[in-house]
């Protein structure tokens, strides 16, 4: 306890409450006073009196330290008179400090910044009470049919079997998307909602703000217009009303009771802006072809994921042997929710974690420079405080202190812009982010930041300290102020260190060119359709107003003939799900003619419902037969068009029109193919072909569809009197998703345009960096090499042999930094290739163009130094000694 | 000269609270001149090597000191003992008599 109270005292000594130096100094010489007096009295003569009293005390000095030492502890005391000097040194050179600080900030920022992007999404575990034990369930399509794609979507009758069979799982839910429209509050509100299995809060574990979650019984016929709202409806929309729970609500039309509330952090699924319990009929219970829902569920605590899976995969066999018409070929597979949430962007953020790394490594060697010309500069005063017996331990302590302290404030600055980036990155990163409202500055980011501050600190530290402390003390003293240090040894650690800056900075580069290319790649893909001048819509018909399919098509009939009325709209048309947005229908197909198969061993292709004109509004080409016309009612004539590659694949050299096909999953009923079509890229502008079936919507009538309007004049001079005009014909309807074409294209390529830009910007500042590395480096070669400059002028050299002297020792380390940086970019090139497209990862012009940008600058940043080089005055320069 | 060893040290910090229950408050010089003295001269030890030993008794809340003025008249840092100091000399002193009673008793043991 005693000596715990003593520790204590010990380790609060430095910040006041102890005795300070001025009262050791007082009581010492006190005591010095006491015991002479006592000398003198004793007989001695006054200066006898004196030594005996120093040499009975011990050595003044001697006295104190042990004093001092008493009174804290060494190391703490030393650190800190050696920061109080440190803080004091870089006040005095606010050039050199700011210079450091600026780009320690930058390459700290950059990596605080992604560190809380990764720390948000990868590494924090979901939000949710044991989220080791929530797992994702998916079906594995056949592989014939559905080549490239490793999970598919559940389909319900699959889904009843895996959870009355499996052991594994405490609980297994099921859920889909519905759209909700919020009316009854003036402007009608298209919300999304999560319809649920009663399991689902089960399986998650989530407890609700206000109220209750959904539970089993709510997906009960008769009980299940009730609702669980997410944090953020309720407060956008119902002023965060502590009294919601229980009052009635109109969705699609429908009253709905509110009985509770959802913290926002605790949204999930991401697109849920409610939860809905999900209502099967009998009829809809026995649908096992059709994937329509995502399956999640908590394993037993006993249980792995490797059982889990192992189960589902027999239970999967013996549906296959049980139902071979629809489950042929469909497995299961069992991954962590959290895995499978973060796959997606994982390999992205990975990247870009290695380019910040890559910053700062390029920041870390910039300050080791920065901070050896400085320890060069000082080499006097470190030989003369080693001279007095500091010892090299003590020496190496404080110019990595003073390293440290940049660092830190270094990571001061980098925490602050860190705060303001994340934002930004966020945003850029758009839908493609999972977890985005989770991403913020907690104490793990700032332990991170610290962490790499210091590291940073010592890692540049240390290569100044080693070489200070390689030189004779004595060797230092005799030469002149800044002149410590044999030239050579000390050129070679600086060479190496620009040489390392610029490698890594041109990998950097390489991987910014590559994205660059891919997106110019992207860009000049021919998406299929026209975009320019388009604009698009979304309207879901309510249910409750819209019952029948006729209705369906009794308004987009009304709708459609509005929106061509308006001024300066050219065409209109609608599709249920346009391309490039993602989503859409992919449906088993039979073609006439060729042997039956069951559905599930039926190959699949994109199934599109379009209205009359939708050809000409969205601008494909129609390469052979009809356009679907006002006249392809229900009653008629089945029909339909395809694309081009869909009608290479199916009927080879031969003319499609006339071929008759059946869409299984719609009807089975055969029919005709009228048209053929140009190609559309659907789900990516880097897809190979697609296979596309288009009927018109008035034989396959569906709620929602996208309206697609083409005009003669500028899209946001038409756009308000399009809605206005949908509204004409109902008012109550929402219309969202108001977008035009050029803006969906662009959305699908968003994640590689944000990758290039972040990549860009890391690129930039390494490059920058790695310049301000070569020129920190000539201007110091330069101020070493004045005397040998001054006698080559004296000795009758041009300005242009000084130039060339100066130009050669900048780019030896650029040059070789290159070749370096190649050969490393070149093997980066597998971790690339997930991220371009259209080009190989070790494109030679990309590799040529990066190289060339790197010489330039290498050159640019020896310009200067060179031209100070050639103002040296000769006989000035060999006065200076 | 006696060597700075934990045992001095244990001893030393013995010999300061014993000097100050007998002298009551006494500035360092005068602790370390009464140590000196009452060792007969036989313990010559530095006297600087009393303070790093009084500050830490400090620390440890055995003693406490203030500034005051010496009898002839000079500002001096008073140290004094406390309760727990009071205490622990007791105790110490107790568990000292012991050791050095077994230990003498041990030693002779030895001998004979």
């Amino acid at each position: 306890m005693r000596r715990a109270r003593g520790w204590l005292a010990r380790a609060i000594a430095p910040f006041g409450g102890g005795r300070t130096d001025s009262e050791i100094d007082e009581e010492l010489r006190s005591h010095i006073e006491l015991h002479v007096v006592d000398n003198i009295r004793a007989g001695m003569t006054p200066d006898d009196a004196h030594r005996e009293a120093w040499m009975a005390l011990g050595g003044l000095e001697r006295t104190k330290d042990e004093y001092r030492d008493q009174r804290g502890f060494p190391v703490i005391d030393s650190l800190i008179r050696d920061v109080r000097h440190a803080i004091r040194l870089l006040l005095k050179s606010p050039g050199f400090s700011l210079t450091a600080i600026a780009i320690l900030g930058l390459g700290i920022g950059a990596n605080a910044a992604i560190f809380s992007v990764v720390n948000a999404v990868v590494l924090r575990p979901l939000p949710f009470p044991d989220p080791s034990r929530i797992m994702r369930v998916w079906h594995t399509p056949p592989r014939e049919q559905f080549s490239g794609m490793a999970t598919f979507s559940v389909s319900p009758a699959n889904y009843l079997d895996w959870r009355a069979q499996n052991t594994a799982f405490e609980r297994l839910a099921i859920y889909g998307f519905r759209p909700a429209n919020l009316t009854g509050r003036g402007e009608p509100d298209a919300l999304r909602a999560g319809a649920v299995s009663g399991e689902f809060f089960e399986v998650l574990g989530a407890r609700a703000l206000l109220g209750r979650t959904l539970g089993p019984g709510d997906d009960e016929r008769d009980r299940s217009h009730v609702v669980v709202l997410g944090e953020a409806v309720w407060k956008s929309r119902f002023g965060g009303d502590f009294g919601i729970v229980g009052r009635t609500i109109q969705l699609n039309s429908e009253p709905y009771t509110v009985v509770g509330v959802l913290p926002q952090r605790l949204k999930f699924p991401a697109f849920a802006d409610m939860w809905l319990p999900l209502v099967w009929t009998a009829e809809q219970r026995a649908v096992r072809g059709n994937h329509n829902y995502l399956v999640i569920g908590r394993l037993h605590p006993d249980v792995d994921v490797r059982r889990a899976q192992a189960e589902m995969t027999t239970i999967s066999q013996r549906l296959e042997r049980l139902y071979p018409a629809d489950d042929k070929g469909w497995g299961a597979v069992v991954l962590p929710l959290h895995e499978d949430m973060v796959s997606n962007v994982r390999w992205g953020l990975l990247v870009l974690l290695g380019a910040v790394g890559c910053v700062l490594l390029i920041a870390c060697a910039n300050l080791a420079n920065l901070l050896l010309a400085r320890v060069l500069g000082r080499a006097r005063e470190l030989a003369i405080r080693s001279a007095v017996g500091a010892g090299r331990g003590r020496i190496i302590q404080q110019l990595l202190v003073e390293s440290t302290v940049l660092a830190l404030a270094g990571g001061v600055v980098g925490f602050l812009a860190a705060s303001w980036t994340t934002g930004l990155i966020v945003e850029s990163f758009g839908r493609s982010l999972p977890r985005a409202a989770e991403v913020a500055l907690d104490g793990r980011v700032l332990a991170f930041t610290c962490a790499i501050a210091i590291a940073t600190g010592i890692v540049a530290g240390v290569a100044p300290a080693w070489r200070m402390t390689q030189g004779d003390a004595g060797e230092a003293l005799k030469q002149g102020m800044g002149r410590g240090g044999s030239h050579a040894g000390e050129r070679r650690v600086r060479n190496v260190l620009v040489t390392t800056e610029v490698a890594l900075a041109l990998m950097l580069l390489v991987a910014a060119g590559l994205l660059i290319r891919t997106l110019s790649q992207l860009r000049a893909v021919d998406p299929g359709i026209d975009p320019r001048n388009v604009v698009t819509m979304t309207v879901m018909l309510p249910r409750a107003t819209y019952p029948e399919r006729s209705d369906f098509v009794r308004f987009f009939d009304r709708a459609v003939a509005r929106v061509r009325a308006v001024p300066g709209v050219h065409a209109a048309s609608g599709i249920d799900s346009l391309p490039l947005a993602g989503g859409g229908s992919m449906q088993p197909v039979a073609i006439d003619g060729e042997p039956a198969r069951p559905l599930s061993e039926q190959p699949e292709v994109a199934v599109r419902e379009i209205l009359a004109g939708y050809p000409g509004a969205v601008g494909m080409r129609i390469l052979d037969g009809r356009d679907l016309g006002e006249g392809d009612r229900e009653g008629r004539a089945r029909v339909a068009i395809v694309s081009a590659s869909m009608a290479r694949r199916f009927w080879p050299n031969q003319r499609a029109i006339g071929k008759r096909l059946t869409l299984g999953l719609i009807s089975n009923d055969m029919r005709e193919v009228v048209g053929v079509v140009s190609d559309v890229k659907i789900n990516g502008l880097n897809e190979t072909e697609s296979q596309m079936v288009y009927v018109p919507a008035t034989q396959v009538p569906t709620p929602r569809m996208s309206l697609v309007v083409r005009s003669t004049v500028p899209t946001e001079a038409i756009t308000a009197s399009v809605v206005a005009a949908l509204h004409a014909v109902d008012a109550e309807l929402p219309v969202v998703d108001i977008h035009t074409m050029d803006e969906v294209i662009g959305e699908s390529i968003a994640q590689q345009r944000f990758a290039m830009r972040l990549l860009t910007a890391f690129a930039a500042l390494a490059l920058l960096l790695a310049a301000v590395g070569i020129y920190g480096v000539l201007s110091y070669t330069v101020r070493q090499r004045v005397q040998e400059i001054g006698i080559r002028m004296a000795l009758g050299a041009a300005r242009l042999d000084v130039v060339r002297l100066i130009v050669v020792e900048g780019l030896k380390p650029t040059l070789a930094g290159l070749g370096i940086g190649l050969l490393g970019a070149a093997a980066l090139g597998r971790v690339l290739s997930t991220l371009v497209f259209g080009v190989t990862p070790r494109d030679a012009a990309t590799f040529a163009a990066v190289s060339g940008v790197v010489i330039v600058v290498g050159l640019l940043s020896c310009l200067l130094p060179a031209y100070r080089a050639t103002r040296v005055d000769p006989l000035q320069a060999l006065r200076t000694e | 000269m006696a060597e700075t060893t934990d045992v001095w040290r244990g001893t030393l910090a013995l010999m300061i609270l014993k000097t100050l229950e007998t002298l009551g408050p006494l500035h360092g010089y005068g602790v370390a001149r009464r140590i000196e003295q009452t060792s007969g001269g036989r313990l010559s030890v530095h006297y600087g090597t009393i303070y790093p030993a009084l500050l830490k008794l400090e620390q440890e809340g055995y003693i406490a000191s203030d500034w005051g003025v010496s009898e002839n008249n000079r500002k001096a840092r008073f140290y004094r003992l406390t309760r727990a100091g009071r205490r622990q000399l007791a105790r110490e002193s107790q568990e000292w008599a012991l050791t050095t009673d077994i230990l003498s008793r041990f030693l002779g043991a030895e001998r004979t």
